[in-house]
């Protein structure tokens, strides 16, 4: 099965939220519905569609898009 | 329903996991160290759901935990709190050692204490949580990297694991519970059909396809311990069913537990409304599980009301569906309800023959008919409280006397008051009616009583009740019954009860009848009747 792409992960956990998915600092904070808890979850359902496991200091480190993206192809995954 | 969450720990609030409950309830999570809030809280008109993990509990936390419980359930009932609770996560449960390790006795003080506490408060629901971790796996349904990056030991998997336990247990506590569940029989209760594979065909056992079967009949036989009774509608030879249901060493079940059945070759529909029918029950508290989906289409097509699960093709999957079927497993089982099987078997059994029977006194003296006056005394005027309080259609006037009063009117000199007791080939009814009659002047008595519990009706016991008290007032030199009918929205049966029995009305609207002249033809059937 193919993986689906982030941007439809991330319009799919913030259902309703407005927000450009190429913009370059996209992260925590970037609206007001995309708090630390949310992030998490963001995290938690990147692992699942993915099947890759981040790390306790990934859990913390990857704040964007942008670096949820590099950590991803890292693990082989162009995301 | 509105259902606030919070746990020891974090519960991975937002997660994926929580969606599907999210879309059935309306969900509010509160911060996890927040649960001591949560339960003290006397203004909650929320269920709540607390998630227990126990080694996130400081020495003494438990005890402070239980004392909050306490607290929540003398102020909120009936709202629901749920709590969800697993031993423990990183507790080092493997070391095995002389002496029970202190988190394992503390985990097993906890759980006693939970379980104490629900046996007396009605809406204290207790989720054990290690059923499911075993089912998921330990490293499946926790993930330490979430409790060192979000104070979460659940791992996504397994917050939603939960989620759908906890989706279950409180449909539970809302859904009504399906009395009755009616059962087909070839391919439901055993596997092929008796009426063509024979008794050695047929599999019920030990091995393969036929556990799962006879695992099924077991978990049946354990919900009719919970107060479900369970009936058949099968289209078979009636005698093949019984005997396979007799002579099969691998039932479970026996005729006993059925309490209800229509084996013939009539549709489904039709069978299964005559069983409602027979035992009193509206469809909206029936359910019917049959394998074969036609069947369960024809079903719902003819009684939206009835519950149809749909089931898999894999009977291996139906035990468990079986016994965590919501409308089926319902909560509060008391001594009530085991009873009650016992008593509707009595009433099919009744309802069935009298069906069959052309002529219906012949029948009715040929069941072994036996009454009893039962005095009222302190030992039985409860029971005639309640048949006071609650006798809705076959009650003359329907007055509704307390305990206190009862004693007070029986004791009255002149006055005749007994309860009616019935027994009779199809079982021992207890105590089911009540007559009071009242002196009103030197020779005329009243009746200020006359009730009969609808368990029971078309027995003429009625007819005994009143011939038996006219007798004893006779004796007591009355020789004029008064009776008045008191209609309410429910007592329509009553109307003609007097003058068919022998009372003249009156032109103040009160009926009137010599006690010669009364008229209680069904009596003859319990002086016949030979002893039980």
């Amino acid at each position: 099965m193919p993986y689906p792409r982030l941007s439809d992960i991330l319009r799919d956990h913030f259902e309703g939220a407005e927000f450009d998915p190429d913009a370059p600092a996209l992260g925590i904070g970037a609206f007001e519905a995309w708090d630390s808890f949310a992030h998490f979850n963001l995290l938690l359902l990147i692992e699942e569609s993915y099947d890759v496991r981040f790390s306790v200091e990934d859990m913390s480190n990857l704040k964007s898009i942008a670096e949820i993206r590099a950590a991803l192809a890292t693990k082989g995954i162009a995301a | 329903m509105d259902v606030r969450l919070t746990g020891t720990s974090g519960l991975l609030a937002g997660s994926r996991g929580w969606r599907g409950l999210g879309m059935q309830h309306r969900l509010d999570f509160g911060f996890h160290a927040d649960w001591a809030d949560a339960l003290t809280d006397p203004d909650e008109h929320r269920a709540l759901v607390l998630v227990v993990l126990l080694d996130d509990l400081g020495p003494g936390e438990d005890e402070a935990l239980l004392a909050a419980l306490d607290q929540r359930l003398s102020h909120t009932l009936p709202i629901p709190t749920l709590v969800a609770f697993a031993s423990a996560d990183h507790a080092p449960v493997l070391a095995a050692g002389r002496r029970a390790l202190p988190q394992r006795a503390a985990a097993q003080h906890f759980e006693r204490a939970l379980y104490d506490r629900a046996a007396t408060h009605q809406a204290l629901y207790i989720l054990p949580i290690d059923e499911l971790v075993a089912e998921l796996g330990r490293a499946r349904f926790f993930d330490r990297r979430n409790y060192y990056a979000a104070r979460a030991r659940l791992s996504a998997a397994g917050a939603g694991r939960l989620a759908e336990a906890i989706g279950e247990m409180l449909e539970r506590t809302v859904v009504p519970r399906r009395k009755l569940l009616v059962l087909d029989c070839d391919n439901t209760l055993w596997g092929g059909v008796i009426g063509e594979d024979g008794l050695e065909g047929v599999r019920l056992g030990e091995d393969g396809i036929g556990a799962a079967f006879q695992d099924f009949q077991r978990a049946l036989k354990r919900l009719t311990a919970t107060g479900l009774l369970l009936a058949i509608a099968s289209k078979n030879n009636e005698a093949d069913v019984w005997h396979m249901i007799d002579q099969h060493r691998g039932m479970v079940l026996s005729r006993a537990d059925f309490v209800a059945t229509r084996i013939d070759w009539a549709d489904k529909p039709t069978n299964v409304k005559a069983i409602a029918d027979a035992l009193g029950l509206g469809l909206d508290s029936v359910a019917f599980w049959d394998d074969n989906p036609l069947e369960r289409a024809e079903m719902r097509a003819a009684f939206a009301e009835i519950w149809v699960p749909d089931l898999p093709d894999e009977v291996v999957e139906w035990p468990y569906l079986l016994v965590h079927a919501a409308p089926l497993a319902g909560f509060e089982v008391t001594d009530e309800d085991r009873a009650k099987a016992a008593q509707y078997q009595a009433r099919s059994a009744f309802t069935e023959e009298a069906a069959g029977a052309v002529d219906r006194m012949g029948f009715l003296g040929s069941i072994g008919l036996r009454a009893e006056a039962v005095p009222i005394d302190e030992s039985t005027v409860a029971r005639a409280a309640q048949l006071a309080a609650k006798t809705n259609q076959f009650n003359l006037r329907t007055i509704r006397h307390s305990a206190a009063a009862l004693l007070t009117i029986a004791a009255e000199p002149g006055t005749v008051a007994f309860l009616g007791a019935l027994k009779d080939r199809f079982g021992d009814h207890g105590i089911v009616g009540l007559i009071i009659i009242r002196p009103s002047s030197e020779d005329t008595a009243e009746i200020d009583t006359l009730l009969l519990s609808c368990r029971v009706l078309g027995r003429y016991l009625e007819d005994w009740m009143l011939a038996e008290a006219v007798g004893r007032l006779k004796r007591q030199g009355v020789r004029r019954l008064r009776a008045a009918y008191v209609r309410t929205g429910k007592n329509g049966m009553m109307a003609s009860f007097l003058p068919d029995h022998g009372f003249q009305l009156d032109e103040t609207g009160s009926f009137e009848a010599d006690c010669e002249m009364i008229s209680c033809p069904g009596a003859a059937l319990y002086a016949l009747s030979p002893p039980v």
